[in-house]
């Protein structure tokens, strides 16, 4: 080996692959055993971004970080929404046991009025978790998002679209979404801190219709007539 | 008693000097706007003198600042300072146009004697940058008439202020023209020798009033005061020698303001929530820019912050003439929760607060809601946004009960466009709303979309199909 690659191997300042390194870095665990174990036991990072790319909403996307909001808000700390798609649901969230004296939803004209009430949000000590639907973000902008969520210790996770997979960004987690066969939530991790990525799981979901697991529809004959729609 | 007396030789010189940031020379012209008034030290010395004619003025500073005299803006000024000078002294009486008188004898006590309590007063003029006259009397005239001749002492002791009255002119002892004509033809020139007539040759050879004047300085008559008290409310104006174009000029005198504020809170330990900005421009309506904090605060700094935000948004329309400031709702003051004594622990309320506050300022208070349920069985109608308000540890009630429900809701019913690929449950009908005439009446069902998305659809009477929520 050449005396250079020594010298960097040495100084420790190249990752290798085959050493697991477990990270400092704090974090929230998801609630979701499965998918804890997958992100090497600790959860959604705290003071970074975490991406979650999915194509349409309801495959249980709220659902995965519920029992993060259901945590947060009884702990006295505020959930932020930023421009969601549609609107949450109050009795659906209060049923769910989450303090909605502690939930704010902002909703921004344009994307400076975005940009800045994000690192408004993440910077200050008051903030749990902060949940946005950016629209389009430049890489650069993303970028600016990351340090501000350095700045603060809070978990902040943005919803995209699942196309933007391909491309490369700086959040510490990427998470792609996908609906499972059985109303389950397909989670195919993109990259993470300290490993190798590629892991899959899928995490049941069937609870959030209450929907008991089973194979077959309860009901077999669905009100729809053939030629209707 | 004794009496305290403030004669303000140039207040409205003084109150538009110290909100300007550049030290042009200034002067004050009569409203007519003919006469120089009064002229500031650097206009004085270009030689531009009170009862000068303007023009005359122009021709020797060009750049002069000019403001003309208004005498509902001096009131307004005046009792700015007695507001101020309230904090010191209980007992204030109002003389307009210039003068303040302030009941001083109780006070001796409280400061450790007469000299502190002059020192006190003085020390206040400075940091306010205004120019005053002091003057001690025994009695409210006394004090008056040694003030303005602007050589006040400070004593206590009633034969010296006598004799300090004695040596007054008949000029300075404001007298009327024609009394101080016919005391002169009787041979009289000073205050004094009008002191040491007999009263009852006074009253019959002058007159009554005259009689009653001289015993009031003496303090042989009662001169009642009725004293001022300052009003519920926080109003403070600026008005500017030349219209503001940048808010960054705004922001300058604001600075002084707030800080006044924040000293005025300070003192009746309270704190408010909601300032109002009012812009004066020359040719359209006033801007009014209502500021609120999301909670109780009293720092200028936090207010500084969230107007200048507020201008940032907000660009001035018009060159601004004068800005007033004033606060309405005071509330009370509570100490910070959750702050140890070290103050190390950071105040979660305040942070919030602030944070909250700023956000307001940039987005504009609709753009931040808090939700809750509401007791209805129409979708759409079971839940609310309201502003955002803290609500202190509300006990929450058992929402458990609720009916399962998507986290999203979609915020207009979509139009079903393919068959679901699978159902789950339903239906179930939720009809209701007869009775004020939004009527719903549709059968829910849950169901599975080709997309894999969990969907709350319904069926409404006309048999159209409809996705509702999503079970995100």
């Amino acid at each position: 080996m050449s005396e250079i690659l020594n010298t960097l191997m040495q100084d420790a300042r190249v990752w290798q692959g085959h050493q697991h390194i477990r990270t400092n870095q704090s974090a929230e665990p998801t609630g979701y055993q499965m998918l804890d174990n997958q992100l090497g036991g600790i959860g959604w990072p705290r003071g970074a971004l975490s991406e979650c790319l999915l194509n349409a909403p309801g495959i249980g996307e709220l659902q995965l970080l519920l029992p993060l909001m259901q945590r947060l808000s009884h702990s006295g700390k505020t959930v932020f929404w930023i421009n969601p798609p549609h609107t949450p649901y109050a009795p659906a969230f209060a049923r769910e046991g989450v303090n909605l004296d502690q939930v704010i939803l902002i909703h921004t004209e344009d994307e400076g009025d975005l940009l800045w009430t994000l690192e408004n949000c993440l910077r200050s000590p008051v903030t749990g978790l902060v949940m946005v639907w950016p629209g389009k973000l430049a890489a650069r902008e993303i970028r600016r998002l990351q340090l501000a969520a350095e700045a603060g210790s809070n978990v902040c996770v943005l919803f995209r679209e699942r196309r933007y997979a391909e491309q490369n960004s700086p959040a510490a987690l990427r998470l792609e979404l996908a609906p499972g066969e059985h109303q389950d939530l397909r989670v195919n991790v993109l990259k993470r801190r300290g490993s190798w990525p590629g892991q899959c799981c899928s995490l049941a979901m069937h609870h959030r219709a209450d929907l008991a697991f089973q194979e077959a529809p309860r009901i077999v004959q669905g009100p729809w007539s053939g030629q209707a729609g | 008693m004794l009496w305290l007396y403030l004669h303000f030789p140039h207040l409205l010189l003084d109150h538009i000097r110290r909100s300007r940031e550049n030290e042009g020379a200034l002067a004050v012209v009569e409203g007519s706007g003919q006469k120089v008034i009064q002229a500031c030290p650097k206009a004085r010395a270009q030689g531009v003198r009170a009862g000068m004619r303007l023009k005359t003025a122009i021709s020797l500073v060009p750049e002069l600042g000019m403001v003309r005299a208004d005498h509902q803006q001096e009131a307004r000024i005046l009792e700015d300072q007695a507001r101020w000078l309230y904090r010191y002294a209980a007992h204030i009486v109002l003389v307009p146009p210039d003068g303040l008188l302030a009941e001083v004898g109780s006070l001796q006590r409280l400061y450790g004697g007469l000299p502190a309590v002059w020192q006190t007063v003085e020390q206040g003029l400075n940091e306010r940058q205004l120019n005053a006259w002091i003057g001690i009397g025994h009695t409210p005239l006394s004090a008056r008439l040694i003030a303005r001749t602007g050589k006040g002492e400070c004593t206590a002791d009633k034969g010296h202020i006598l004799r300090a009255l004695g040596q007054m002119s008949l000029m300075a002892a404001e007298f009327e023209d024609k009394t101080r004509t016919r005391l002169q033809r009787i041979g009289l020139n000073t205050l004094g020798e009008v002191l040491a007539l007999p009263s009852n040759e006074l009253a019959r050879r002058l007159s009554p009033e005259t009689l009653a004047y001289v015993q009031k300085i003496q303090g042989n008559r009662a001169d009642p005061k009725t004293p001022w008290h300052p009003p519920h409310y926080f109003r403070q104006q600026i008005d500017f020698v030349q219209e503001v174009e940048q808010s960054q000029g705004l922001l300058f005198s604001l600075q002084r303001i707030l800080s006044e504020l924040e000293e005025d809170l300070c003192w009746r330990q309270q704190d408010t929530d909601s300032l109002l900005l009012v812009l004066q421009h020359r040719h359209e309506e006033p801007t009014r820019l209502r500021v609120r904090t999301s909670g109780p605060e009293h720092r200028s700094e936090t207010f500084l912050n969230l107007i200048r935000l507020r201008l940032e948004q907000q660009p001035l329309r018009a060159p601004v003439l004068s800005l007033v400031l004033s606060i309405r709702r005071f509330l009370g003051r509570e100490a910070g929760a959750g702050r140890d004594l070290l103050g190390e622990t950071q105040d979660l309320n305040e942070a919030w607060h602030t944070l909250i506050s700023r956000l307001q300022a940039r987005l504009g208070e609709a753009a931040l809601q808090q939700l809750s349920p509401q007791a209805d069985h129409r979708p759409e109608r079971a839940w609310s946004a309201s502003e955002v308000l803290r609500r202190p540890g509300t006990r929450l009630p058992d929402y458990t009960q609720l009916p399962r429900r998507p986290l999203w809701l979609l915020r207009g019913p979509q139009p079903l466009t393919a068959a679901p690929s699978r159902w789950f449950s339903g239906p179930e009908r939720i009809s209701g709303g007869w009775w004020d005439g939004q009527r719903v009446h549709r059968d829910y069902y849950i169901a599975q979309l080709d997309s894999g998305q969990l969907a709350w659809v319904f069926r409404d009477v006309r048999d159209g199909w409809f996705v509702h929520g999503w079970f995100g």
